[in-house]
């Protein structure tokens, strides 16, 4: 399950209406309505911010689709108050 | 130095051969894959493997001058097929491979565009694409004779004597002036444009650039750029193996998710050269984070070549800044101009110094003219240094007359490795090729003590990343939408500082006003683009009859531009 703070993370960094945008765990970056390779980046860390986590290059290369995002923002967010 | 030895190869055959059996141990080719294995293939095992795909292919019944596109992803088989459509007088084409978000039609379109121009005789892919692909085979009869999976081929142990006589009767009857390559100039799928280029046209390049740069034998190349790009296929690939040096390929796609693999891999391997578009610079310095700098020792690198889009001194300095930390040499620093019309480069700055950088009075550069200044209103540019070895460069009137050094005009290029002409394209190649061998590039510069500066495009290409995009494909995309008033669309690149690039802009007409009719129609814009692969960045909706028509009656890309720019008109709606 995707949170909607993901999403709307996701979607403020693309310029996206929320309620526009259909996102699942399954969904992959390029079915997301602008997520290309130069906005990539730019959404990792708007995420980071966001959560104040730090994301490894290799982690996100590992992520296939969004709810592998979701699974590593979890992993890093465990036990954070 | 650069002084090669083996000087009487006339074929890219007989130069790889000449290295298979010469250095047969030496690496030729490093696989690298952040996620995977790394395969390394030396000269000896690679050109094995070729001459096993050359027979394969010859019983498929691929002949001398056949044209063989390659989609393939990343995929440690792909050079010795790559050699191995080169050993037996075929042409390898290498393709983008589809990115899923292309609309699989638009693809099919582009394939037969591709097929009626190039004349693709033979398709090479993977399997994955079979259902896309196939039908164009049976149904249409666009490419002529098939459609085959080499990833999946078990080839032969060993080819017997009477199998390699053949083949070498076939690359005995290849010369220095039998096409070697096709390459496509970048640009939307479906209108690039065929290159042909010659075994001659390549050698004369790589010993030509090889000089520029002082390639030695101890120098190592990584990059990441994809092999149907000129750059990545001509700098990173072919100039490698035709010098007997070891390449490194990483997978564009692992890089652009994680490009501190491009470090990690000039790190651990030594390398000394890499080539990127400018993009590449900001992305690195802005996104790389310092732990994941730990390992990162950037001493080898003598050359870290910036070409493909317009190279910004503030991209330099930012990358300068960030890695000088860890070992990069500012005078790694360096510079090309470089077109697939030319095989490559027609300048290099100079190498193990970094490019020169002047500054020039910014209103009189916008009225076409190059004052050097110091005054507040000064832009910084960099040069992309003088012509190599038998190129020539200059700067011509709309008359393509030569202009003096103090104006800014279209970039003329002469080359010894210059293409023949686009293939089957005879009405595009006399616009833009002269009888006296002239190229007229369509990019605006000056000359400047003799150094080349680079500054922009005569035409409204939009470069993004260094992939050269036609606005035209994107307003024809666009003004399909529903609610989007047809015909009443411009597409233009916006400069995006901070990623050191062009982004897509669009500009529609709408009867639309309310802000969830405008946000929705603002999403299929952006999906429209999807559909043929651009991202379109920035929408502005604007209400009928705001575009303003230049004097051919359709709107004027360069005018309403600057509306948008000018930020004043409160009838303009924006998705940012």
């Amino acid at each position: 399950m995707i949170s909607e703070r993901l999403k709307k993370i996701i979607c403020n960094e693309l310029n996206l209406g929320v309620e526009l945008v259909e996102m699942d765990e399954n969904t992959e970056a390029n079915e997301v309505p602008g997520w290309d390779s130069l906005n990539h980046a730019n959404i990792i860390v708007a995420i980071e911010k966001d959560y104040g986590v730090r994301f490894k290059g290799l982690e996100i290369l590992k992520c296939k689709n969004i709810g592998d995002l979701q699974k590593l923002v979890d992993s890093k967010t465990t036990g954070q108050k | 130095m650069f002084n090669l030895i083996d000087n009487e190869s006339k074929t890219l055959w007989s130069r790889w051969e000449y290295f298979a059996r010469t250095q047969p141990m030496k690496d030729a080719v490093i696989h690298w894959s952040a996620t995977g294995r790394n395969y390394r293939w030396s000269y000896g095992q690679l050109l094995k493997s070729a001459n096993k795909y050359s027979e394969r292919l010859k019983q498929l019944g691929v002949k001398k001058g056949d044209v063989c596109a390659l989609i393939i992803r990343h995929n440690p088989q792909f050079y010795p097929l790559y050699l191995g459509i080169v050993g037996i007088g075929a042409l390898p084409a290498v393709l983008a491979y589809p990115n899923p978000r292309l609309h699989h039609e638009k693809f099919q379109q582009g394939l037969i565009g591709m097929s009626e121009r190039s004349g693709l005789n033979w398709i090479f892919a993977e399997r994955e694409l079979e259902r896309i692909i196939k039908p164009l085979i049976v149904y249409r009869g666009k490419v002529n004779s098939g459609l085959f999976f080499p990833l999946e081929w078990e080839l032969k142990e060993n080819i017997n004597a009477k199998e390699l006589e053949e083949l070498e009767e076939i690359r005995n009857s290849t010369n220095e002036n039998d096409p070697v390559l096709l390459q496509h100039s970048s640009g939307t799928t479906g209108l690039q444009k065929p290159i042909v280029l010659t075994h001659k046209a390549v050698l004369d390049h790589v010993n030509n650039y090889g000089k520029a740069i002082q390639l030695s034998d101890n120098d190592i190349a990584a990059s990441w750029l994809p092999l149907y790009h000129d750059m990545g296929l001509i700098a990173a690939f072919h100039l490698p193996l035709a010098s007997g040096i070891t390449t490194i390929q990483i997978d564009p796609f692992e890089w652009v998710l994680a490009p501190s693999i491009l470090l990690d891999v000039i790190s651990k391997e030594k390398a000394t050269l890499t080539w990127l578009p400018n993009f590449a610079y900001n992305l690195m310095a802005d996104k790389i984070k310092e732990d994941e700098l730990e390992k990162v020792s950037l001493g080898s690198l003598r050359m870290v070549v910036n070409c493909s889009e317009k190279i910004r001194a503030d991209s330099h300095e930012k990358f300068h800044k960030k890695f000088s930390n860890y070992g990069l040499n500012e005078n790694a620093l360096t510079t090309m101009y470089a077109m697939a019309e030319t095989t490559l480069a027609i300048t290099q700055s100079e190498p193990e110094k970094r490019a020169t950088e002047i500054m020039v009075d910014r209103n009189e550069l916008s009225r076409g003219f190059v004052e050097i200044t110091e005054n507040e209103k000064k832009s910084i540019g960099v040069s992309s240094g003088k012509p190599i070895n038998d190129c020539e460069i200059k700067i011509v009137n709309d008359r393509r007359e030569e202009v003096s050094e103090d104006r800014v005009r279209e970039i003329a290029v002469k080359s010894v490795s210059m293409f023949q002409g686009y293939r089957n394209y005879p009405g595009k190649t006399a616009e833009v090729l002269d009888d006296k061998g002239w190229f007229y590039t369509g990019d605006l510069g000056f000359i400047y003590k003799d150094e080349l500066y680079v500054i922009g495009r005569i035409k409204d290409i939009i470069i993004v990343a260094g992939n050269n995009i036609y606005p035209e494909d994107i307003e024809d995309a666009v003004g399909k939408i529903e609610n989007v008033i047809p015909g009443r669309v411009v597409a233009f690149g916006e400069e995006d500082e901070e990623l050191g690039t062009e982004q897509i802009s669009v500009i529609a007409e709408t009867k639309f006003d309310n802000e969830i009719e405008l946000r929705k129609l603002s999403m299929d814009i952006v999906k429209a683009g999807m559909s043929i692969d651009v991202n379109i960045q920035n929408v502005y909706l604007v209400p009928p009859r705001w575009l303003i028509k230049s004097s051919s009656g359709k709107p004027s890309r360069k005018t309403n531009k600057q509306r948008i720019m000018d930020n004043i008109d409160r009838n303009v709606w924006s998705n940012r």
